[in-house]
């Protein structure tokens, strides 16, 4: 958008089903996205892309959202129509945020209750297994950026592949990925980030957002740094963190045993 | 419950006296205690799991079920007083009490001892998850749909399987489903899985075009086609002129005044109508359907007005309730103007707050404060859309205390958007109390 006026190019978010895949807050975290480039005076735009709109060229940050198994099915097809162009963007170092489901589609392959196995993209070094339990409730994980918080709702498990690690280590909450003796949550590869965290994830995790934009935006020449124009954002941001940190451990959600 | 086969409705008498005295002493005290409570509904449904449906088989005009992600209180706040118009008793539960033993404690309050019912007809709002469960006890004949949004998805996973939940239990229905043509997920229910004939209600398409979010409908993601399929409606909302509107039920056009701004509410009020007749068949009369939308003062919390500082003449305070996105848009699209002076409100009663990213906030233009346990959740999706703020404070009674030391607004009324919880702490701080609230 802004690029066209003087020449210098915009960071480029692609939020991909935005309709089907956004259930959770998704907007929330290109609105995350957006909004801290702009406060660090970087150029931005954001296309999204629903089935049947083709894929855009020079992504920076791909974005995929949360929804129903019935979403899943509905864009699989056209997703698979878009693998060589993913796989391309991502090849060429463009950002990954997946949450839920999204990252599910992205996943080697998901396998459902009834033993059914859908086929993922295979992007992500993971296989999905949905379980009758459901795990509901706030989450706090240490990963090398800091604390991840936020919310977690869904019923799968992530097995990774040798080599992958999960992102972070549960300290609070249940988490979603095997990780040796332990809980772990979300999984990041490279600039590849998939989660079941929600909240929305970005807004409550400025630590999170920061990273994937330093990533997009070293992609356009930019190096992005918050600053004071992010910190009135930050506190309010600290303020949401240490709300929750005080909470867990409490018994919230007792009604989910009904 | 649900894998043995439900009890049978008997005849009333001697049998249910020992039960039903435990349950209502069980009421006593636990209303002695304060609040509500399940308990005297399981401990009655323990000692006699007859009496249930006993007790519901007795309704001259039969029962009437009322399910929907958002509506259920004030819509079976419309069918009862529609009712009672038309001259009828109506035995309805209380506000909130929409699970099985909440349901068995409301009607034992009503039942005599020996497991009678004085009302002509029951109007029930029903959680969606116990519908079926419960339509296999209570034998209902009619049962409404209002729709299917996107609500407690911690609960229910997944929105399609409320509209499952809802149709699985309409097709027990005795003698009509009420469906929403407009919904659509209900709109592609199958007649022929019915035992009853359907019944839709909608409102007329240019109305939804011109509402900046329409109905707030969940989109189907299941079947490939995302919108309501047609359906010609038994009444339609025609014209909304704030909360005067018009429906045409049939083939009379009812003027009614609504409790509360919105479109949601006259959504509300075609489903109400529909089931009006429904029930009443050639009995139902437009004139007195109006007169029952006249006397109805607005549902706990939803519109409704109580000054702020105990002054009926002095500065007044309108709750908006809101459960989730849906709702709180709906409730947003319905203001006339940015409001003077707005208090936001979220507890940890509204565990996942995700959905705050999903509504949009243009209708306002500021926040005097952000309160609740979720206080720094809400006011950081205000920073994000970038909604100025007086102050965050997450303790409500400070937050309270903070809105009585403003000046009073022009309008002469601050409006306040809560979650249910923070609605019932707000009154109580305000000076209403919380007690379960019967509706007559």
């Amino acid at each position: 958008m802004s690029d066209r006026q003087d020449g210098s190019p915009a960071v480029r978010i692609v939020q991909f089903y935005p309709v089907e895949l956004g259930v959770t807050g998704d907007r929330g975290n290109v609105r995350a996205l957006q909004t801290r480039l702009e406060r660090a005076g970087i150029p931005v735009e954001v296309l999204r892309v629903g089935r049947g709109d083709p894929t855009p060229a020079d992504i920076d940050v791909i974005l995929f959202g949360n929804g129903p198994l019935s979403a899943m099915r509905v864009v699989m097809d056209d997703l698979q129509g878009r693998r060589a162009e993913l796989a391309t963007a991502v090849e060429d170092g463009a950002a990954v945020l997946a949450v839920g489901a999204g990252a599910e589609l992205l996943s080697e392959s998901i396998t459902l209750l009834d033993g059914e196995v859908l086929d993922g993209l295979g992007i992500l070094p993971l296989r999905v297994t949905r379980t009758r339990e459901r795990r509901v409730g706030y989450i706090i994980a240490e990963t090398e950026h800091g604390r991840l918080i936020g919310f977690e709702d869904h019923a799968s498990m992530w097995t990774l592949d040798a080599g992958a690690q999960a992102y972070g280590r549960v300290v609070a909450g249940r988490g979603s990925v095997r990780d040796g003796d332990g809980a772990g949550e979300s999984v990041r590869v490279g600039h590849l980030f998939a989660t079941n965290v929600q909240g929305p994830v970005l807004p409550l995790n400025p630590q999170l957002s920061d990273e994937l934009l330093r990533i997009a935006a070293s992609r356009r020449g930019y190096s992005y740094q918050p600053g004071t124009a992010h910190s009135c954002l930050d506190v309010l941001a600290t303020g949401a963190r240490q709300a929750i940190e005080d909470r867990v451990g409490d018994e919230v959600f007792t009604f989910m045993k009904v | 419950m649900s894998d043995a086969r439900p009890p049978r409705a008997r005849r009333p008498g001697i049998r249910y006296v020992f039960p039903v005295a435990m349950g209502k002493l069980a009421r006593i005290a636990t209303r002695l205690r304060g609040g509500g409570s399940a308990f005297p509904g399981y401990l009655t449904n323990k000692l006699a799991p007859t009496l249930l449906p006993t007790l519901a088989g007795q309704f001259e005009h039969g029962v009437v079920f009322v399910l929907g992600s958002n509506g259920k209180t004030t819509t079976t706040h419309m069918v009862s007083e529609v009712l009672r118009a038309h001259g009828l008793t109506v035995f309805t539960n209380p506000t909130g009490a929409n699970l099985p033993q909440g349901v068995t404690s409301a009607l034992l309050a009503d039942a005599t001892l020996t497991g009678r019912v004085r009302a002509d007809v029951a109007v029930l709002e029903v959680d969606e998850g116990y519908a079926a469960e419960l339509a296999d006890l209570l034998a209902p004949s009619v049962i409404l749909s209002l729709n299917v949004q996107v609500d407690q998805l911690y609960r229910f996973y997944e929105t399609e399987r409320v509209a499952d939940m809802m149709l699985e239990a309409s097709t027990r229905a005795r003698a009509h489903v009420v469906i929403n043509r407009d919904d659509p997920y209900l709109s592609k229910a199958d007649p022929a899985a019915m035992t009853a004939p359907v019944s839709y209600f909608g409102v007329a398409a240019e109305i939804i075009a011109g509402s900046a979010h329409g109905l707030a409908n969940a989109a189907d993601t299941r079947s490939g086609d995302a919108g309501a399929v047609a359906h010609p409606a038994f009444a339609e909302v025609i014209v909304v002129e704030g909360r005067d509107i018009t429906v045409q039920v049939d083939t009379a056009a009812v003027a009614v005044t609504l409790p509360a701004k919105g479109l949601h509410y006259a959504t509300d009020a075609a489903a109400a109508l529909t089931v009006a007749a429904r029930v009443l068949g050639d009995g139902f009369d437009a004139e007195r359907a109006a007169r029952g939308f006249a006397q109805m003062a607005p549902a706990y919390g939803r519109g409704e007005v109580i000054p702020l500082r105990g002054d009926r003449h002095g500065e007044q305070v309108e709750f908006v309730m809101f459960k989730n996105a849906p709702s709180m848009q709906m409730n947003l699209d319905a203001l006339d103007r940015a409001p003077e002076r707005l208090l936001l409100a979220i507890d940890e009663g509204t565990p996942d707050v995700s959905w705050l990213y999903d509504v949009d906030l243009d209708a306002i233009d500021h926040v005097d404060v952000v309160t609740g346990e979720k206080a720094h959740q809400l006011a950081l999706r205000l920073a994000y859309a970038g909604i100025e703020m007086g102050l965050v404070e997450p303790d409500m009674d400070k937050a309270v205390a903070y809105m009585r030391s403003l000046p009073d607004t022009a309008a002469g009324r601050q409006t306040w958007f809560v979650n249910y919880e923070l609605m019932m702490a707000g009154r109580r701080i305000l000076g209403h109390g919380d007690q379960e609230v019967a509706r007559r």
